[in-house]
C-alpha cells in the first residue's frame, strides 16, 4: 500500500488529477452561469423559435405570410403562445393580447392577410408585422439595442436616436464607483496606518471595529443609515438641538445618503489589503529618512506613501468593483438619480420578467469590468519596472 | 470496499430522494403577518378537514421558480398566493392548474375574483395616508395629494408607473371607471405624468411596503400611497395616521395550484375553504385587508368594516387593471424610469 503510493509517476499523477477536480468544477461553476448569462442576452426565446414558417415566408406574398404565421401559431402548444406573445409584447405595447387573442382562435380564421383583418383589424397595422418581420430570428440583438439606445432604421440598418436612458443610467454606475471609490480610500488609509502602526491595543481596537463591522449583515449597516440620516433621525436632532441649523438636511434619498452607506459597506474591503501591505514596511525606513534630514511630510511622501501603493491599488479595485454591482444599498438610501444599473437588472427579472433584457444589461456590466480591468492591468505593467532595465 | 461504501451511499441518497417525493402539502405565501393571518383563517382549517399535514414556505413574487418546477415535473409547492398580473400571464404560459368553477362555486364572489386558473381572496386597498398631525385640514382625495400649494410637504410613493398613473388622472378629473381607456392613449400617459410633474420635487421613493408606515409615522413625509392595512395596523398601534378611502384602487391578490401537484384531488377543498365567507372574515379581522366574498361582511363589526376595502368604502374605488398591465408595463416602466431619474 505504502509502497504503491511512493512509486513516481502514477501516484503523483492521481494525486494532481484530484487536485485538478475541484479546480476545473469551480471554473465551470463559474463560467457556466456567465455564459448562460450571455447566451440568454442575445437568444430570442420562444419567439425566435416557433416562427419557423413565417420566417421563411416571401416578405412581398402578404397572403402567404399571413397563412404562415397562422400555420405557426397552430403548432404552437398554448403555452408557448403566450410565451411568443409576452415576448412580442417586449417590442410592442399591445401585441400580446392581440397574438394571443389570435393564435387562441387560428383554427377558425381564414388564412389570409384580409381573413385575419377581419378577424381583428389591428393585423392591418404594419407596424405589427414590422415587429414580427424583425424578432422572428432565433439569434437577436433586440435587447443590446435597447439597452445602447440604437434602433433598427426602416431599412434594418443600426442608427442611433432611440432611448439611451441605459447608457445614461450606466455612467452614473461609474460616476458613483468613482465616488465611492475615492471617499473609501481617503477613509480607509488613515485606519489602516492606525492598525498598522499605532501601539498594539489601539490596533487591535481598531482592527475588531472594523472587522465587526465587515461580518453585520449589509441590510442591517444599511438600514442603520436610514435611521440616522432621515429627516428626524439622530443626526439631524442633534444638529437642530445644537443650533447649527434650523431645518432638518435632506442627508438620505439622496446621492449623500448612497455615497455614505455604500463607503461604510465598503471600507473593510480597503483596510485590510491596505493594512497588509502596511504591515510590511519596516519602520527603520521612515527613520532613516528622517535622520538623514528630510521632513515628517517629505519621509511620509517618499519614503512611506510610494510603498503603499500596492495596497491602495487593490484596495481601490476591490471596492471600485463591488461598487458597480451595488443594488440593496442605493435602493434603500439613494434617490431615484442615484440608482445604479443593477437596480434596473433586478427589476426586469422580477417585475418586467423580461431576462433578455436583464442579460444584456448584465454583459455590458460585465463587459465594463473586463474593460477596466484590462486598463487598469496596462497601467501597471507601463508603470512597474521591468526586468532587465535598472 | 470503497466500492461498497459509493454504493451505500447511493442507495442511502435514493432512499433519501424518495421519501422526499411523498411529501406533505405545501403552501407558499408572502410571509409576515400576513400569511399568520391566513394560517389562522384557512391552513389549519382545511388541513384538519382533510386530514393532512402541510409545511409553508415563502414565495417573493417572480415566475421563475413555478416555471423550474413545472418544466422540471419537480413539484414542491401545491398552492400558493400571486399577484394578479403575474397569475395571469403563468396561467396563459400553462405553470397553472386551470379550475372548474361550477365545482368550487362563485357565489357571492367579487366580481373578477373567479378566473380561469385563480381564486381571488385577499382585497387590497391601494390609496394614500396622511400624517393626521400635519395638517388642520385632512386632505380628501386624489386631487389633495397632487395639490402642492394647499398640502405643502414631501410625499412618499412607489418608484414605479403601476397605480401612480392610475392615481394621477384620477386627481385630474378622470371618472374611476374609465382610467384605463384614457391610460391606453398617448396623450392619457402625458396627462398622467403632467400631475406628477406638479408634485416631482417633494416625492421620496419607497421600496417596501413598510417604509411609507415608518416615514410617516415619523413625519418624514406628510403623505404616502401605500396599502391599507399596514396602515391601518400602525393607527392600531397608535400611530397618527389615516387613509384616504376616496378613489382608491382595489387589486385582488389569488390563490392558485402549480400544475402537476401531486395533490390536485384537494384543490376544491382548499379552495372552498379560502372562499368560505367565515374563514375570509377570520382573516379580515386580524389582517385589514378585505374578502373577497360579499357575505363575509355579515361576520364582521362595522367597525372593522369601516378599515376594509370592502362594503361602502370601495363603492367609488376603481379596479386595478392587471391586464392593462401586462399589456403596457414594459413600454410605462421605461417612460417612469427616464421621468424618475431627471
Amino acid at each position: 500500500m505504502s509502497a504503491a503510493s511512493r512509486k513516481p509517476g502514477g501516484g503523483r499523477l492521481v494525486a494532481l488529477i484530484l487536485l485538478a477536480v475541484p479546480l476545473s468544477i469551480y471554473i465551470l461553476l463559474y463560467l457556466m452561469p456567465i455564459g448562460s448569462v450571455m447566451s440568454l442576452s442575445v437568444d430570442n426565446g420562444e419567439l425566435g423559435r416557433r416562427l419557423s414558417h413565417f420566417r421563411v415566408a416571401d416578405p412581398q406574398d402578404r397572403d402567404a405570410r399571413t397563412s404562415q404565421l397562422i400555420a405557426d401559431m397552430q403548432a404552437m402548444t398554448s403555452g408557448q403562445q403566450a410565451e411568443v406573445a409576452r415576448e412580442l409584447n417586449q417590442e410592442l405595447s399591445g401585441f400580446r393580447t392581440l397574438f394571443l387573442k389570435t393564435a387562441r382562435e387560428a383554427d377558425r380564421i381564414e388564412p389570409t392577410l384580409a381573413g385575419l383583418v377581419a378577424f381583428d383589424a389591428r393585423w392591418g397595422d404594419e407596424k405589427y408585422w414590422a415587429v414580427l418581420d424583425r424578432n422572428s430570428d432565433p439569434v437577436t440583438w433586440r435587447h443590446f439595442l435597447r439597452a445602447t439606445g440604437l434602433i433598427l432604421d426602416d431599412g434594418g440598418k443600426v442608427v442611433t436616436g432611440g432611448d439611451d436612458i441605459y447608457l445614461q443610467i450606466v455612467w452614473r454606475t461609474l460616476v458613483i464607483a468613482v465616488q465611492v471609490t475615492l471617499v473609501t480610500l481617503l477613509m480607509s488609509y488613515p485606519l489602516a496606518y492606525a492598525i498598522a502602526n499605532a501601539s498594539r491595543r489601539l490596533a487591535a481596537f481598531v482592527l475588531v471595529a472594523v472587522l465587526l463591522s465587515f461580518w453585520t449583515s449589509v441590510l442591517v449597516r444599511t438600514t442603520a443609515w436610514v435611521i440616522l440620516l432621515q429627516t428626524t433621525g439622530l443626526v439631524n436632532t442633534f444638529l437642530l438641538w445644537t443650533g447649527l441649523i434650523a431645518e432638518p438636511l435632506q442627508l438620505i434619498f439622496n446621492r449623500f445618503g448612497a455615497i455614505v452607506a455604500m463607503t461604510h459597506v465598503l471600507l473593510p474591503f480597503a483596510i485590510i489589503p491596505m493594512m497588509n501591505v502596511m504591515r510590511t514596511i519596516p519602520k527603520s525606513q521612515v527613520n532613516a529618512s528622517r535622520s538623514l534630514g528630510a521632513g515628517p511630510i517629505e519621509s511620509f511622501l517618499r519614503v512611506y506613501f510610494p510603498q503603499t501603493l500596492r495596497g491602495v491599488g487593490v484596495g481601490g479595485g476591490t471596492v471600485f468593483i463591488l461598487t458597480l454591482g451595488f443594488y440593496i444599498t442605493p435602493a434603500l438610501t439613494g434617490g431615484p438619480q442615484d440608482q445604479m444599473l443593477s437596480f434596473y437588472i433586478a427589476d426586469f427579472v422580477k417585475r418586467a420578467l423580461n431576462w433578455g433584457m436583464a442579460s444584456a444589461l448584465s454583459v455590458l456590466l460585465l463587459a465594463i469590468v473586463l474593460v477596466l480591468v484590462a486598463v487598469f492591468g496596462l497601467v501597471r505593467w507601463f508603470f512597474s519596472p521591468k526586468e532587465g532595465v535598472a | 470496499m470503497r466500492a461498497t461504501k459509493v454504493a451505500t451511499l447511493c442507495a442511502v441518497m435514493t432512499l433519501v430522494s424518495g421519501a422526499a417525493a411523498a411529501r406533505d402539502l405545501t403552501i407558499a405565501g408572502w410571509g409576515g403577518n400576513y400569511q399568520d393571518a391566513q394560517r389562522a383563517a384557512y391552513f389549519e382549517t382545511f388541513a384538519k378537514k382533510a386530514g393532512l399535514g402541510f409545511v409553508e414556505t415563502t414565495y417573493l413574487g417572480g415566475l421563475a421558480e413555478i416555471k423550474a418546477m413545472v418544466e422540471t415535473g419537480n413539484v414542491t409547492w401545491d398552492f400558493l398566493i400571486m399577484g394578479g398580473a403575474e397569475l395571469q400571464l403563468a396561467c396563459d404560459e400553462g405553470m397553472l392548474e386551470e379550475l372548474d368553477w361550477k365545482v368550487i362555486g362563485k357565489d357571492n364572489l367579487l366580481p373578477g375574483a373567479a378566473m380561469t386558473c385563480g381564486v381571488g381572496n385577499v382585497v387590497i386597498g391601494n390609496g394614500y395616508a396622511y400624517n393626521t398631525k400635519a395638517f388642520p385640514e385632512p386632505p380628501q382625495d386624489w386631487k389633495d395629494f397632487f395639490d402642492p400649494e394647499k398640502f405643502p410637504g414631501k410625499r412618499g410613493a412607489r418608484n414605479s408607473p403601476g397605480m401612480n398613473l392610475e392615481y394621477a388622472l384620477m386627481a385630474d378629473g378622470v371618472p374611476p371607471d374609465q382610467i384605463y381607456e384614457v391610460l391606453a392613449t398617448p396623450e392619457g400617459v402625458d396627462r398622467a405624468f403632467r400631475q406628477w410633474d406638479k408634485i416631482k420635487p417633494l416625492l421620496q421613493f419607497w421600496e417596501s411596503g413598510a417604509q411609507p408606515v415608518e416615514w410617516l409615522a415619523s413625519n418624514n413625509v406628510v403623505m404616502s400611497t401605500g396599502y391599507n392595512g399596514r396602515i391601518v395596523m400602525a393607527k392600531h398601534e397608535g400611530k397618527p395616521l389615516e387613509f384616504v378611502w376616496k378613489n382608491h384602487l382595489v387589486n385582488m391578490d389569488a390563490w392558485a395550484m402549480v400544475k402537476g401537484s401531486p395533490y390536485k384531488d384537494h384543490i376544491t377543498d382548499f379552495f372552498k375553504t379560502v372562499n368560505d365567507p367565515k374563514n375570509q372574515a377570520k382573516f379580515s379581522s386580524l389582517m385589514p385587508y378585505g374578502p373577497s366574498n360579499a357575505a363575509a361582511a355579515e361576520f364582521l363589526t362595522p367597525e372593522m368594516m369601516a378599515e376594509l376595502p370592502a362594503g361602502d368604502n370601495i363603492k367609488d374605488a376603481a379596479f386595478y387593471s392587471d391586464a392593462f398591465w401586462i399589456d403596457h408595463l414594459d413600454e410605462l416602466n421605461e417612460r417612469w424610469s427616464r421621468w424618475s431619474t431627471q
